[in-house]
């Protein structure tokens, strides 16, 4: 089960006009050893309700500092209330880093790196360019990095700083969508043309070892496939996606007040994939798994004894007994989210969706 | 960056989800449902090859065989580790289903699961001593090896790259077993190592899975599966009679 650690707020820093970077001392430090390109999953409650967001790390591996970046997102909860109200001197409450978008470094490897971010992806990149620096002084790194426009640029300095900290060997070349620069390869956005047009005059993507890619999805594509057309194998490709399936704020589950339990079976409606069902079950004897089973649905199971998660899916009207959770938290069960292998319905009518 | 696109595009264009936090629900099951497929699997299969240690007729078939069991533990770790980021709990997950457990030998299960977990359907015949396991060894290893590469490409860069890091593991794996195969027929066994390949022939084409699974469509759309079955399959069939031929061996029909 998932643990949250203590952090205190020590710095809180505007860097460009919608984008915070946020220094974190924890009170437990072996709780956040970290590898770069890792990010970190904090709570925190809004009126009641709690939300999740992860945020990668950027800090280097031998900067001393737990540091994310955080972007605004317009409408966003979590990141428009660290942008606005977060201050030095507030708690938060993370999870240990997780993630998988970092490769091993090794002080006498001499390798060519290459990194793509568009916008806020620059965060865990930073992170990979400042330990590689830092770690392996024989490698090199080319940053290909996409942005609005010059003062959407988020630690645009710091990057500068790098450059002239370990010279000639951190190549940084900006992507801005919107005009400024002379030469039309700068300018633009980052797809798989912008890309063959770099490679064959700028990045030796042939030479290169490894490459890292944080972006808009689109972004990620169109990289991806000019890397692998430039002979790159899926191994030597990370990628880390900011896009986030975690549900925002709630729309109150209906739980309806004659709900209460009166006859023997239950009428219940399942969606899986856009498909609705409906049909009577048995209260006892039969879980909600087993009923969408047998009335024909093929609805995800693995385990059957509450330890593996695959069945889960959200109650949106009525009440279940969960008789056995080993793999769901309380958050999520808050929200209405079940196991359906261990789900018996206690009310006459249920509503279920698996697409939740 | 104003340009998104959805999950469900981004995949169907061959990208790649990194984190659970990218993971839509239902794409999660059908990741979770493949996942427990190969932990099973390994866990079967580690447990019942592990009686088969004991059997051994000396000391390096000794080591190969505990080796084997070693390592499709260790693999059933490395994956459940990536389904553990998603909330399962691995301890009990590693003892809720008597790994040993098998049905008789001339059970006819096809290639649907029984019982309460998800391993392949092969995994559920018992092995009935070395030469047994060691033709199963032969047969189940290059099907392991034709299904990873296929694994190695879904579209859960975590999983991909534990598969990828397995993949070379489990064909060694494939190769002790031809190694210890070619040693038996030296020794005269080709008429009982062809019963067994006539056994174990038809079980493990089974564990392809149904030529028109209904699921596939979907799979391919998250980007969990390019190729069909039947076109694992086919390879696995065309590769296999070539090895087995080549070992003075018949492949059944
Ligand atoms: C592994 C991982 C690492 C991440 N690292 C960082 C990081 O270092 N820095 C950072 O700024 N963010 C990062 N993110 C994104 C971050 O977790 C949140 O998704 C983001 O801050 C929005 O959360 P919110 O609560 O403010 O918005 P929500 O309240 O969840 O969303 C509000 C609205 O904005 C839309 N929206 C949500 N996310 C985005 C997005 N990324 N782009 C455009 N629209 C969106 C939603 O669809 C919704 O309409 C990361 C995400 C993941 C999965
Ligand atoms: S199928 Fe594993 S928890 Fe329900």
């Amino acid at each position: 089960m998932a643990r949250f650690h203590p952090l205190t707020v020590t710095d809180v820093q505007k860097t460009i006009r919608d984008a915070v970077v946020v220094t974190l001392e924890p009170d437990d430090p072996a709780a956040f050893a970290f590898l770069p390109g890792q990010y970190l999953t904090f709570r925190h409650d809004f009126d009641g309700e709690e939300l999740r967001r992860s945020y990668s790390i950027c800090a280097g591996l031998d900067d001393g500092l737990l540091q994310v970046g955080i972007k605004r997102v317009e409408g966003g909860a979590f990141s428009t209330w660290a942008n606005e109200a977060l201050q030095p001197g507030d708690r938060l409450e993370a999870m240990a880093p997780m993630g998988n978008f970092h490769t091993a470094l090794a002080p006498d490897a001499a390798r060519h790196y290459l990194g793509f971010a568009g916008g806020s992806g620059i965060t865990p990149v930073l992170s990979i360019v400042r330990s590689v620096l830092a770690r392996e002084p024989k490698s090199r790194f080319t940053l290909v990095y996409a942005n609005r426009a010059v003062n959407t640029i988020m630690f645009r300095e710091e990057l500068e700083d790098l450059k002239n900290s370990y010279l000639g060997r951190l190549n940084v070349i900006h992507i801005l969508e919107a005009g400024g620069e002379e030469i039309d390869l700068f300018t633009g956005r980052v797809d798989a043309a912008k890309c063959a047009q770099l490679f064959r005059l700028w990045i030796d993507v042939e030479g290169a070892d490894m490459a890292f890619i944080c972006g808009p999805e689109p972004m990620m594509l169109g990289i991806a496939q000019a890397l692998r057309e430039h002979g790159m194998s899926d191994a030597q490709i990370k990628f880390e996606l900011f896009a986030s399936a975690q549900p925002g704020r709630l729309k109150r589950r209906a739980v309806s007040a004659a709900a209460q339990s009166q006859g023997n079976t239950c009428a219940a409606t399942i969606t899986l994939d856009g498909a609705v069902q409906n049909f009577t079950m048995p209260k006892d004897g039969q879980s909600v798994l087993e009923a969408a089973i047998a009335a024909d649905m093929d609805a995800p199971f693995a385990c059957k004894a509450g330890v593996c998660s695959t069945c889960r899916a959200r109650v949106l009207e009525g009440e279940v007994e969960m008789i056995a959770n080993h793999a769901l938290e309380d958050y999520e069960v808050e929200r209405g989210y079940v196991l359906t292998c261990q789900c018996y319905p206690l009310s006459d009518r249920l509503v279920v969706d698996y697409d939740q | 960056m104003a340009d998104t696109m959805s999950i469900a595009d981004y995949l169907a264009r061959g990208g790649v989800l990194s984190n659970p936090e990218n993971v839509p629900p239902r794409y999660r099951a059908e990741l979770m449902r493949l996942m427990a497929t190969f932990v099973d699997s390994e866990m079967a299969g580690s447990a019942g090859f592990a009686d088969i240690i004991n059997e051994a007729p000396g000391i390096a078939e000794r080591i190969a065989a505990a080796r084997i069991v070693l390592e499709k533990a260790d693999h059933a770790g490395r994956v459940l580790a990536v389904m553990a980021e998603f909330g399962a709990d691995t301890a009990k997950y590693a003892t809720h289903q008597p790994w040993t457990a098998r049905l008789a030998r001339d059970a006819d299960i096809g290639p649907t699961r029984s019982g309460g977990d998800m391993r392949l359907s092969v995994f559920h015949y018992p092995l009935e001593g070395w030469l047994d396991a060691v033709v199963m060894n032969v047969l189940m290893g290059r099907a392991v090896t034709v299904q990873l590469a296929e694994f190695s490409r879904v579209s859960y860069q975590p999983l991909a790259e534990a598969f990828r890091a397995i993949l070379p593991v489990e064909t060694r794996h494939a190769e002790l077993g031809e190694e210890g195969l070619r040693k038996l027929l030296e020794d005269g066994a080709l008429e009982a190592a062809q019963a067994s390949v006539d056994y174990w022939w038809p079980r493990v084409a089974a564990s392809f899975g149904a030529a028109d699974s209904t699921r596939l469509d979907q799979q391919r759309d998250f980007g969990l599966r390019h190729r069909s079955n039947a076109e694992l399959l086919a390879d696995w069939r065309a590769d296999t009679a070539a090895l087995l031929a080549e070992m003075g061996l018949r492949a059944p029909g």
